[in-house]
């Protein structure tokens, strides 16, 4: 009884959960998705998720050792990451990826900034984008039974048909992680743990459909908006992304606000952005505001939130400027003068840029209309075209807008072709601009593009000649797109690889200017 | 809708079973008994008795010195040994005054006979109150005497006999209330005299029907008395979680500095075993020198409950009740419960007033928690779990980038409770109250230093 004993400060209790337990937790909410990712997608997901976990639990490891830290690579964390990673990765992609993704999760966004709960974004969607952005078309390879397609999402964004049970059950095309049920199972036992802040996830779904609702043209259409969810990654996102503890606030009512930032941005991103990878994007812009949020909104303790605002004031009364940090200050100040600055410089430049993008449009039709020397309009087109008063041509072509069509005359006057300034709205990212021009017979004489913004590497392939290519010469009522590739009549239009939603809209772009060309040009006159 | 609790707060394993079940047993000392002249906040008191002197049980033999001061009793009848500074439970040595124990245990004259108190003045109350040196028997050792005497007592609402004990392990209030309810209710109709506007409330958790039905036996009929049901939850028996679901109210630490007591809102909260010291004092003259006790702990071979004289050593009444399990070593020994309780250097130290429990463990949860700890994970239990609505994560983040103003202002640092449900709840085993009371011991050093340095 002489032995002095153990001191400390009370509490001398502790309760049962540790980090590794929690982390253990999550891993096993992910289970099902992963297993069902397996099953569906066969051995090359069990080899990316494996590669990918062993890889950032290695990264931990190597990094803790090098630095001399202490061994944190077995809590549990870094397995989180690997295996968040994979499943949003395809299964088809190389071994290397998930490597590389890992690497750059656990040692760039994880380690460098502190290690576990003081990454600045979420490791496992920084890799992805990161990943996206250095091997965009590998990335974004999905293939069922063999045959490359589009994803739900994008087929979604063309408006096509969606098989939703699919996408809920996880058979659809994408990535490991995409059994939408299986997730949910996980997400909703977290949520039962009180793991994830239910503020979070719910607000992010919310707002999701909301402005899906709102502005994605089906309104509040249930099967729209479930087809919306399951796609994409949102239940993924929602549930074990944007939940992130490093990476999410700290308030009840910051994490709403950044659930609801998240939720709005990624609606907005894939209806206007057109990628599909939107999601991860509007998680990793949620994640960059926490620091923010969490500096300002801070709730008052119980005792404060029942006080009136004038004995609040007599307690704690500050100078309006003191309360208002200087940061904002100079920052807005900043914002204001760039703004101005900006905007100065577009009204003085404007006439210039119009006239440049006028004489660009000139040369393009120069391109597909070679031996004209001036354009000019005749009276049926002009009514024509004042007929369609600038709405959507026809309803065999997606969303194709015919801008412009002049009759190309040459030097003496006479007609020696036509060209069409035809716009489609369902290129992936944004609107695809092309001149099509044809000889006084009617026979193509070529394509060209005026505003091209579409995937490096995939989309813009259609600027090539191996694409475009085909549609000179050719003398046809309407072409189809044929994407499986190897055409043989005149008729078909090999689609190019990866690449079916933006070569869909040029053949719908240049059939519709086929149409044009029949209804207001020939039967004008 | 009315509520049974307060927002947060932790659910910590009780281990009430070890011992709730067990009748008070009185303990005697025997051998030397020390009693510190400061078991109370305020100034120590003075000794009125000088070496040699014979004392009786019930004798007091040092008086307050000072509004928040309290007398000192003596618990045996002796001789007094020595006046001198003796090692007490927290490891400090204070000055003392130590009594040969004749083990006569006779007491002084008069005490024992019941009296008949309906027409005592509030002022009588007081006085008798003042004169049994009656402290706070929850833990804080406020002078019950000061407590009673408001600035305005018509002001006061509620009065609450605190029977939650939501502090694990402890069951004696549990016990006091099941074979005591008749005198607490005179306790409390006692405090009712001072507070003509006031009506109480008993506030005890849920796990202890026993004690529910006593008290509710004892105030049946009475009309300004109720029980109310509480959540079993820590810190369900804290101050400031009792006000809130008893008057729905929840007010702030401080106002310009100035602090908030509970009296400032209309409400005064008593220990139920502080009720019972007053009846006994009130009734019996029976001044504070003997209280009920927990024993407990997994490194106790017959936990128990006691009644134990001040004075008497922790080491005695262990080996009263039976001494620790065979083959166990004896890790932690805390005065009080796991989570508010004082962790003892050793066993070899007076009882005080306000010890109303030791819990002895055979494994140290806080030597467990180092090892296991890791960075913060953000998880945000902490927030969730917290009584008074603060965020200790930010508080924490606050305080290790240096911004004592932002911790202060702006996530009301100060306003903590040190309750402890953050370190007790938190995944990463981060000691967040420990620092939080480190840095209100700071910022009021700096504050002292500030005011301090304009007077000189």
């Amino acid at each position: 009884m002489n032995t002095v004993l153990n001191l400390s400060s009370s509490p001398h209790a502790r309760d049962k959960w540790t980090t590794s337990f929690i982390m253990r937790m999550v891993l096993l909410a992910l289970l099902p998705a992963t297993v069902i990712g397996i099953i569906v997608n066969g051995l090359n997901a069990l080899l990316v998720v494996a590669v990918s976990v062993a890889s950032a639990v290695v990264a931990e490891y190597l990094f803790d050792k090098l630095c001399h830290k202490p061994d944190t690579y077995l809590d549990g964390s870094a397995m989180v990451t690997g295996l968040m990673l994979a499943l949003t990765l395809s299964p088809d992609v190389p071994v290397y990826i998930p490597i590389i993704g890992s690497l750059f999760a656990i040692l760039v966004v994880k380690c460098c900034f502190g290690g576990l709960g003081k990454n600045f974004v979420n490791p496992a969607l920084a890799a992805r984008c990161f990943l996206l952005i250095s091997f965009g078309t590998t990335m974004t390879r999905f293939q069922v039974d063999g045959i490359s397609s589009a994803t739900p999402i994008a087929l979604l964004n063309t408006g096509k048909a969606v098989n939703i049970t699919s996408m809920f059950l996880g058979t659809a095309n994408g990535v490991i992680g995409g059994s939408v049920l299986a997730l949910l199972v996980g997400g909703l036992f977290l949520w039962g743990l009180e793991i994830i802040h239910g503020e979070i996830c719910f607000s992010v779904l919310g707002a999701f459909a909301v402005v899906m609702g709102l502005f994605g043209g089906q309104g509040f259409d249930a099967k729209y908006l479930a087809a919306q969810l399951c796609g994409g990654g949102v239940v993924l996102g929602a549930f074990f992304m944007a939940t992130d503890y490093a990476t999410s606030p700290v308030s009840k009512l910051g994490q709403m606000t950044y659930g609801i930032l998240i939720g709005a941005l990624g609606a907005l991103f894939r209806l206007k952005g057109g990628a599909a990878d939107s999601f991860s994007y509007s998680v990793i812009i949620g994640n960059l505001f926490v620091p923010l949020i969490d500096m300002y909104v801070v709730p008052k303790p119980y005792a404060y939130r029942l006080l009136s605002k004038r004995k609040w004031d007599a307690a704690y009364k500050q100078p309006f400027l003191k309360r208002v940090p200087r940061p904002v200050i100079v920052l807005t100040v900043i914002t204001l003068i760039a703004g101005l600055a900006l905007s100065g410089v577009f009204t003085m430049t404007k006439d210039t840029i119009d006239e440049q993008k006028e004489m660009a449009a000139r040369a393009a039709y120069k391109v597909v209309c070679p031996e004209a020397d001036t354009f000019a309009s005749t009276a049926a087109i002009d009514q024509a075209l004042a007929d369609l008063n600038g709405q959507v041509y026809g309803s065999d072509f997606g969303r194709a807008y015919i801008d412009e069509a002049y009759a190309g005359l040459d030097a003496a006057g006479q007609t020696v072709g036509y060209v069409f300034k035809v716009t489609s709205a369902d290129g992936f990212d944004g609107n695809i601009t092309l001149a099509v021009g044809m000889n006084a017979e009617g026979a193509l004489n070529g394509i060209s593009f005026t505003q091209l913004n579409e995937t490096p590497g995939m989309g813009m392939r259609v600027d090539e000649p191996a694409f475009k290519g085909q549609f000179e010469g050719r003398s046809v009522a309407k072409f189809t797109l044929n994407k499986a590739g190897g055409s043989t009549t005149d008729e078909e239009i090999d689609s190019v690889s990866g690449a079916s939603t933006t070569s869909g809209a040029v053949v719908n772009a240049v059939n519709a200017a086929l149409d044009f060309y029949r209804s207001a040009v020939k039967g004008g006159m | 809708m009315v509520s049974n609790t307060f927002r947060g707060g932790v659910h910590p394993d009780g281990h009430k079973a070890l011992s709730r079940e067990l009748p008070l047993r009185e303990f005697l000392p025997t051998g030397e008994m020390v009693f510190p002249l400061q078991q109370h906040i305020g100034k120590p008191a003075k000794p009125i008795v000088k070496k040699g002197d014979p004392v009786l049980a019930g004798q007091c033999i040092a008086e307050a010195d000072g509004l928040f001061s309290a007398n000192i009793i003596c618990s045996c009848s002796g001789t007094v040994k020595a006046i001198e500074k003796r090692r007490t439970l927290t490891g400090a040595m204070l000055e003392s005054v130590v009594v040969d124990n004749d083990g006569k245990f006779t007491p002084i004259e008069g005490m024992d006979v019941r009296e008949d108190v309906a027409g005592l003045s509030g002022n009588e109350i007081l006085r008798r109150i003042q004169a049994a040196g009656i402290i706070g028997l929850g833990g804080a050792g406020f002078p019950t005497h000061i407590k009673l005497s408001p600035r305005d007592p018509n002001s006061i609402r509620h009065i609450i006999a605190n029977g939650a004990e939501c502090e694990p392990y402890l069951t004696c209030n549990d016990q006091l209330m099941r074979t005591q309810a008749d005198a607490i209710a005179e306790g409390l109709e006692l405090m009712l005299k001072l507070f003509p506007n006031a009506s109480c409330t008993v506030a005890i958790e849920k796990n202890k029907p026993e004690a529910i039905e006593a008290m509710r036996k004892a105030v049946a009929g009475k009309a300004r008395m109720k029980v109310k049901v509480l959540e079993a939850k820590y810190p369900q028996g804290g101050e400031r979680s009792l006000i809130s679901v008893v008057a729905g109210i929840n007010y702030p630490a401080a106002k310009l500095d100035q602090p908030i007591l509970p009296a400032d809102v209309g409400c005064i909260v008593q220990n139920v075993g502080t009720v019972y010291a007053i009846q006994r004092a009130v009734v019996y003259k029976e001044p504070l020198f003997s209280h009920v006790f927990t024993l407990s702990g997994d490194a106790v071979k017959q936990p128990g409950n006691f009644i134990v004289r001040d004075g008497g050593s922790f080491a005695e009444l262990l080996e009263f009740a039976g001494g620790l399990k065979e083959g166990v070593e004896l890790k932690k020994a805390l005065a009080g419960g796991p989570m508010m309780g004082i962790s003892m250097p050793s066993l070899d130290v007076p009882i005080q007033k306000m010890n109303n429990g030791l819990t002895l463990l055979a494994d140290d949860p806080n030597e467990r928690a180092e090892e296991q700890m890791t960075a913060c994970l953000r998880c945000g239990r902490c927030t969730t779990v917290c009584p008074i609505g603060l965020m200790p994560q930010l508080l924490a983040d606050a305080i290790s980038a240096g911004d004592l103003e932002r911790y202060e202002k702006k996530l009301f640092g100060l306003e903590c409770i040190q309750c402890g449900s953050c370190t007790y709840i938190c995944p990463a085993k981060r000691p967040l109250m420990q620092i939080f009371k480190q840095t209100k011991a700071e910022i009021m050093a700096q504050r002292r230093a500030r005011s301090g340095g304009g007077k000189a």
